[in-house]
């Protein structure tokens, strides 16, 4: 019956855009950069994510049509698609009252990064979302995008991770009491703190497909520990679910980076981005945690009997989802696929 | 008073509403997920959606969790069936998608705020109709793909959540105070259905 389950979810999962390689996370954010390199000269840098040869369809506009000409460079670095563009205007504040649209941003939960950096004072940064895809610069500068804009990004960032869900949520099956998933939590929340805060900073990094396969791998490591747990079993991962959860939360941590450093903050801007992006992602986690205790307690009150091989579905779909992102990711890793 | 009776009062306003112009169109939510996403963030994005399910959930709750379970398991079959119906192509007239919509919600608030004691085949038929209508309005006017049916799945399983979710709220409430809170925002949630209602009958359809 458990390996009928399992062929069943595996056969299905893909179906629901679930196992895709898109749907594993591609929600990071866009970067527009403006930069005035002269008194007349500017040069507009568009940062793309892409995943191999997958990608939303995103357009920046300018209402001048400085960007309708053909970019002077395109190129491809890992993870992401490149365009700049080199303009001469003259006049004074050329860039004052223009208005930048994402062509294609409203049919996606994507932000957008915007930074205009003028030639004299500090650069102005602000967020361009779905609901409003379109902003005028004021004069002097696009405005301030605010701490609590990168607090929001956190908060999307993990929701919309089926990946790091995922994995949450099979440790939130394998532990057996609520201390337990206290420290497990906890534990999970302080490594990928390092890792985030170490890899935004610059300090480590691993390949993207490495790092996607090894995220896959932790998802796939934690669905048979779940079914174990289940089943009334016990290994080291059971007694101290709390280890593992440091342990791989230090992987996680370097994929919700991710969010981050495609934005190339820098300098003062970065430790508070920094800061305020990471309670984001804490505040995602536990709404998270909360929503499945949440309906626990629910199916508990309702004094559901659930037929025995259901009980074993979650993790069946843990471990579906988590092997199809391995062999993906592996295959990306290995040049088998791109 | 005979069936035929019964269906000669009751079968004009409905005939008058299939055969008002235009067609239902939903739209649907596009995250960029994948359609799953999709579909519980239609639903999230909903209160035409939401407002009903968890007024109907807290009533369920208030009669127990034979109720709910009857309740739980009706809901997303039937908003599955109802969204099949909506792909399928048929014309179905938004007006009559609102008015029902709007009649479900008052249906919704008039139990919980009466606090009936009902049999569980009740909450399971109520459940279904709601289901029905509100997997309906959802995609009503959509094309049927294989992406589509998914989202609907999606909506779905997110009602289904939130079911849970707003009938474990009223499941343990043994206090009168709680008890009187929760048949008060039935109250409001029957109010606000007549509103929608008037509002369709005035202005036409909503819009989803």
């Amino acid at each position: 019956m458990r390996r009928l389950l399992a062929v069943l979810l595996l056969l299905l999962l893909p179906g629901l855009g679930l196992a895709g390689p898109a749907a594993a996370h591609e929600v990071r954010p866009a970067y527009l950069e403006i930069d005035q390199t002269g008194p007349a000269d500017y040069r507009i840098t568009w940062k793309q994510p892409v995943m191999g040869d997958m990608a939303i369809h995103l357009a920046p506009h300018l209402s001048s049509g400085w960007l309708e000409a053909a970019p002077a460079a395109q190129y491809a670095s890992e993870g992401f698609l490149i365009r700049t563009w080199k303009v001469h205007a003259a006049g004074h504040d050329p860039l004052a009252g223009q208005t930048v649209s994402i062509e294609g941003l409203k049919d996606t939960i994507t932000d957008v990064f915007v930074r205009v950096r003028p030639a004299h004072g500090p650069p102005a940064e602000t967020i361009v979302r779905p609901e409003a895809p379109s902003f005028k610069i004021a004069q002097g500068g696009a405005g301030s995008a605010g701490v609590l804009a990168f607090l929001r990004l956190g908060v999307e960032h993990i929701l919309t991770g089926p990946d790091h869900l995922l994995f949450v949520l099979g440790l939130i099956l394998i532990v057996r009491d609520r201390w337990t998933l206290l420290k497990t939590v906890s534990a999970f929340t302080v490594a990928h703190s390092l890792t985030l805060a170490a890899a935004t900073l610059g300090l480590i990094a691993l390949p993207v497909p490495l790092l996607n396969a090894l995220i896959a791998l932790s998802i796939l490591f934690v669905a048979p520990e779940a079914l174990r747990a289940q089943a009334g079993g016990t290994s080291f991962t059971i007694r101290f679910p709390w280890v593992a959860a440091f342990g791989f939360g230090l992987l996680h941590g370097m994929g919700f980076a991710s969010g981050l450093t495609s934005l190339g903050l820098s300098g003062a801007s970065l430790a508070p981005a920094l800061l305020m992006f990471n309670v984001g992602v804490e505040i995602g986690q536990v709404a998270f945690i909360a929503m499945v205790l949440a309906l626990v307690r629910g199916f508990r009150l309702m004094e559901v009997r659930w037929p025995r091989p259901a009980t074993f579905a979650p993790a069946y779909a843990i471990g579906v989802a988590g092997a199809s992102w391995t062999f993906q990711y592996a295959a990306v890793v290995f040049g088998l696929a791109q | 008073m005979s069936r035929a009776r019964l269906l000669a009062l009751v079968a004009p306003p409905f005939i008058a509403l299939w055969a008002a112009p235009g067609m239902a169109q939903a739209h649907l939510v596009a995250t960029g997920l994948g359609p799953l996403y999709d579909g519980v963030s239609h639903f999230g994005l909903s209160p035409e959606d939401i407002l009903p399910v968890v007024t109907l959930a807290l009533f369920a709750g208030l009669n127990g969790p034979a109720h709910c379970r009857a309740a739980a398991l009706a809901l997303p079959g039937a908003w599955i069936l109802g969204g099949i119906a909506g792909l399928s192509g048929l014309p179905w007239p938004p007006i009559a998608v609102s008015v029902a919509s709007a009649a479900m919600l008052l249906a919704a608030g008039g139990l919980l705020a009466s606090n009936v004691r009902a049999a569980p085949r009740l909450c399971a038929a109520a459940a279904g109709g709601l289901g029905l209508i509100c997997g309906l309005g959802d995609v009503a006017g959509v094309a049927m793909t294989p992406a589509h049916l998914v989202s609907l799945a999606g909506m779905a399983a997110a009602a289904a959540a939130v079911f849970v979710l707003a009938a474990s709220l009223t499941l343990p409430l043994t206090r009168l105070w709680m008890i009187v809170a929760a048949r008060v925002a039935g109250s409001w949630m029957a109010a606000l259905g007549l509103l929608a209602a008037g509002w369709v009958i005035r202005y036409g359809a909503l819009a989803r």
